[in-house]
């Protein structure tokens, strides 16, 4: 196993080296057709690269490129070409005054090296090459087909902010600014995936961030060296403390206002181009219940949807469980009416509690993860037999009870409480396992599965913060947004994840009064 | 990587290896609703089991329509044996299900079985881990098989009907744990409700009837010695501070007819007392009542005709205690007032001496009465007078 490590070591090693040493890393010539052949080279068999070359006043030789579908034609001929080409004045040419005074586009970037030329050129800025230069000019004239804003689909609220995080890296940065006004708020660019070179904004507020955090969070990002970034999920799986674990150790969120806030508790979101998640590190595993929302509602709402979303967590993970423990070895734990109606009902069943609730859950798993996957043209079709599988006709056909059929149902539904998918899907999953064990050792198995996950959770750790923070380690002042959601002039202080932290968020006693009137 | 994967198998292997050992799946089950205690006239326990009868879902719309007996899914079951527990067995040999017996919450025993003593047999309940403490023991007048064969047209089983009997507290309400401390007290006196056949009506099946408490029985050292009716039953809440449920009726002097007064609050206190040889309680009793019927022109505003009415109504619970303690004191000679347990509690030290010939001395005991009874609730609207 080791030799084999060291190996891979190597060869990762010799990769990176032939990486590196490749020519377009070379400064610009000063010669145009010498630069010319080079990109020409370069950029071979790729057809969506357009290279036009004019005279600028009719003399001096000039090439503009750029990637078709990726620039703004339109803007590219009055602007630039238009000028340029027209004007006969001009003699004795001089780069500097030419863009200075003719080129009618707000940024322009000088590039000196053929890496730069390909970097500006694959975002979509054409680049203008002219004679006897020795650099290079990337217009800011880039545009390509970008979705607009939209409500996120897997965040819903009620009440609170409709818009959502698109594809487009720019896009949500500029909704993160358009929140947090102050230039505290940092965004560090910085690129990722050897091909894709995917643009990842960590972004922070100076001084409400942990440096310790920053710091970790540079080195693990700095650590990745694949091929591609496709989606938040591939630094998330690179850059999390527990890999064999299932619960998610990252926050993810479309929101923006939930990024804000977890900005402004000190958190790190980062921003990847090309999905519309973004990542918040550290997170807790409390803060997977909270939703956006908890925040706009009145704090006494918002304590009571926190606790049915904790007691339908639990029912989610141990009802069919708990059914099949106490109807194969507790009999005597259900009230005698109830269980002489259960065992009416059972008495045609065939198999097991066991058999049948694995049956049941099996078959509901599969009709979700066959509803999200559907064309929309068949989605119906799935309803309908959805309906069938899970309901009267089962019951009729003597497979399950019709308690098991209620067992399945509210657990589908209690698993749909939590609002973090990626909390739910782990519950989901370790809800078989538990209901193995209850079915082997009746609720001291039930009893074990849930000691076997608590033990689990206390030891994940998010970035250095213990997973299950506030609960364990107890601390006492961050359970006021944990338990409970307390009005928010009671939230006065920002949870404390590890180390020094900027601790008030707020002026003290803000508890609205009427004897704090207006009038003074 | 190789010992994750061989300790993962010895994982399951344990699994497997246990067998599910206490499995029990509801289909292999007889659900025990109620509990028949008989003696035979060869003196063997019979055991008569009231068992739920599954009807299966296919059987639900038939219950919709169909009323009176085709409600009632029970079977009845019988063994027999020289113990309980060899009853048991035999009747296991019956029945094709496992027993369970952790729903039985009605335990009747026969009038016969009782007068032979019910402590030993009462130990297979308290030992076996199924049967609750909490089940309802009921004396029962005639055989109690025939009790629980009843097929009641409002409750499902007629063990359903026990289990609400005493649920009201009309009467005597005593529970397996109840009767274990009654055993083990002082006295060693127990007492427990009666049930009976109430006469069936024309034109119904012979089962179609329901049992109800109408007295109570006196056991001492585990052995039925008699009973007391309803009236006096109520008296025995009274001392033992039980009370529940009960109206009294009085007719005040000077008044021209009834007023009828149910209770919203009692509370007994027995104070004991010890002076040389002689033993005395004090029987002190606060009660609250509201009339729920008036008879007479009386308007119970005036204060003194208030008065007078809690006076009556203080004379009549008197009278009735005094009625009770006749019985119970002359006749029966059975503590079942709890007289043992106050005397034991104010003097540990003399009560030993006591407790040797209780039976005789506790006929000798002085009972004198302190009642208090406030009529709190007269009442506005009345009918015309």
């Amino acid at each position: 196993m080791r030799v084999f490590y060291r190996k891979r070591v190597k060869l990762k090693k010799n990769n990176r080296d032939q990486h590196n040493d490749a020519q377009h890393l070379k400064p610009l010539y000063s010669d145009l057709e010498q630069n010319l052949e080079m990109l020409h080279m370069l950029y071979d068999d790729c057809s969506d690269v357009v290279f036009r070359s004019f005279l600028i006043a009719g003399k001096t030789k000039a090439q503009l490129i750029y990637i078709k579908g990726m620039a703004n034609i339109e803007e590219m001929d009055s602007n630039v070409l238009t000028p340029l080409m027209n004007n006969a004045e001009y003699s004795a040419i001089n780069a500097k005054s030419l863009i200075e005074q003719k080129l009618s586009v707000a940024e322009v970037t000088k590039l000196e090296s053929f890496n730069a030329c390909i970097e500006q050129l694959s975002i979509g800025n054409p680049i203008l090459l002219l004679e006897n230069e020795q650099q290079g000019y990337a217009l800011g004239l880039a545009k390509w087909e970008k979705r607009s804003i939209e409500e996120p689909t897997g965040e819903l609220v009620v009440r609170g902010p409709r818009e959502g995080f698109t594809e487009t890296v720019e896009v949500n940065t500029s909704l993160l600014r358009r929140k947090i006004r102050s230039p505290q708020l940092k965004m560090k660019s910085l690129k990722l995936g050897r091909y894709t070179q995917t643009t990842i904004i960590l972004a922070y507020i100076e001084d409400l961030a942990n440096e310790t955090l920053l710091e970790e969070m540079t080195q693990r990002l700095s650590r990745i060296d694949i091929d591609g970034i496709l989606e938040s999920g591939y630094i998330e799986e690179l850059i999390q403390d527990h890999s064999y674990s299932p619960f998610p150790q990252v926050l993810i969120t479309e929101r923006p206002d939930t990024a804000v806030s977890s900005l402004l508790e000190g958190r790190v979101v980062l921003i990847i181009d090309g999905t519309p998640f973004a990542l918040i590190a550290p997170t807790t595993f409390f803060a997977l219940f909270q939703s956006a929302e908890d925040h706009y509602h009145n704090f006494m709402i918002s304590t009571a949807t926190r606790w049915l979303r904790y007691l339908f967590c639990l029912i989610s993970l141990l009802l069919p469980s708990l059914y099949v423990a106490i109807i194969t070895y507790h009999q005597e734990m259900v009230p005698t009416t109830l269980l002489l109606t259960m065992i009416d009902s059972r008495e045609v069943v065939p198999f097991p509690a066991l058999i049948e609730a694995l049956l049941m859950e099996i078959t509901f798993e599969g009709l979700r993860e066959a509803g999200l996957r559907l064309p929309k043209q068949v989605g119906a079709a799935v309803s309908i037999v959805g309906a069938l599988v899970i309901g009267q006709a089962a019951v009729d056909a003597g497979l399950v009870s019709d308690h098991m059929v209620m067992v399945v149902a509210i657990t589908g539904i209690a698993s749909f409480t939590v609002p973090r998918y990626n909390l739910a899907i782990p519950i989901r999953m370790l809800r078989f396992p538990i209901m193995l064990l209850a079915g082997t050792f009746g609720l001291v198995g039930i009893m074990t599965g849930l000691l076997a996950i608590m033990t689990h959770l206390s030891t994940l750790r998010s970035f250095g913060v213990p997973y299950l923070t506030p609960i364990a380690p107890m601390k006492g002042k961050d359970m006021k947004d944990t338990l409970i959601r307390a009005p928010l002039w009671k939230l006065n202080t920002r949870p404390h994840f590890t180390g020094d932290y900027n601790e008030y968020r707020q002026a003290a006693d803000q508890k609205p009064d009427f004897d704090k009137g207006g009038e003074e | 990587m190789k010992r994750s994967i061989a300790i993962c198998f010895i994982c399951m292997a344990i699994m497997l290896l246990t067998g599910c050992w206490d499995r029990r799946e509801t289909n292999d089950l007889a659900i025990i609703t109620g509990v028949a205690l008989d003696k035979t006239e060869e003196g063997l326990i019979e055991l008569t089991v009231e068992i739920h009868s599954p009807g299966g879902s296919g059987n639900r719309s038939e219950m919709g329509g169909d009323s009176g007996g085709g409600k009632n899914k029970t079977i009845l079951q019988t063994g027999k044996g020289v113990s309980l527990a060899d009853a048991m067995e035999d009747l296991d040999e019956k029945l094709s299900r496992q027993m369970l017996w952790s729903h039985a919450e009605a335990i009747v025993i026969s009038k016969a079985f009782a007068e032979t003593g019910i402590r030993d047999e009462l130990d297979f309940f308290v030992r076996h881990p199924e049967p609750r403490l909490r089940s309802y023991i009921f004396i029962s007048d005639g055989k109690a098989k025939e009790i629980i064969a009843l097929r009641p047209s409002l409750e499902r089983s007629s063990s359903e009907v026990l289990i609400k009997l005493a649920e009201s507290e009309v009467l005597m309400k005593v529970t397996l744990f109840d009767l274990m401390e009654m055993l083990k007290g002082e006295s060693g006196t127990s007492v427990l409700p009666m049930v009976a056949k109430s006469p069936r009506e024309q034109g119904k099946a012979v089962l179609e009837t329901v049992s109800y408490i109408n007295r109570s029985a006196v056991l001492k050292q585990g052995k039925m010695i008699g009973s007391i009716n309803d009236q006096l039953t109520r008296g025995v809440l009274w001392f033992r501070n039980e009370i529940k449920e009960s109206i009294v009726t009085v007719k005040p002097e000077e008044a021209d007819g009834y007023i009828s007064m149910d209770i919203l609050k009692g509370r007994t206190v027995l104070i004991p007392e010890m002076d040389g040889h002689r033993l005395k309680m004090t029987v002190k009793i606060e009660m609250i009542d509201d009339v729920i019927q008036n008879q007479t022109d009386w308007n119970l505003k005036e204060l003194e005709k208030l008065q007078m009415l809690e006076a009556a109504l203080a004379q009549k619970i008197e009278q009735r205690l005094t009625d009770t303690l006749e019985i119970v004191q002359k006749e029966l000679k059975a503590d079942i007032v709890g007289f043992a347990d106050e005397f034991r509690r104010k003097y540990p030290e003399k009560w030993k001496k006591e407790k040797a010939d209780w039976e005789e001395r506790f006929a000798t005991v002085e009972v004198t009465f302190d009642i208090e009874a406030e009529v709190l609730r007269t009442g506005r609207g009345s009918a015309p007078q």
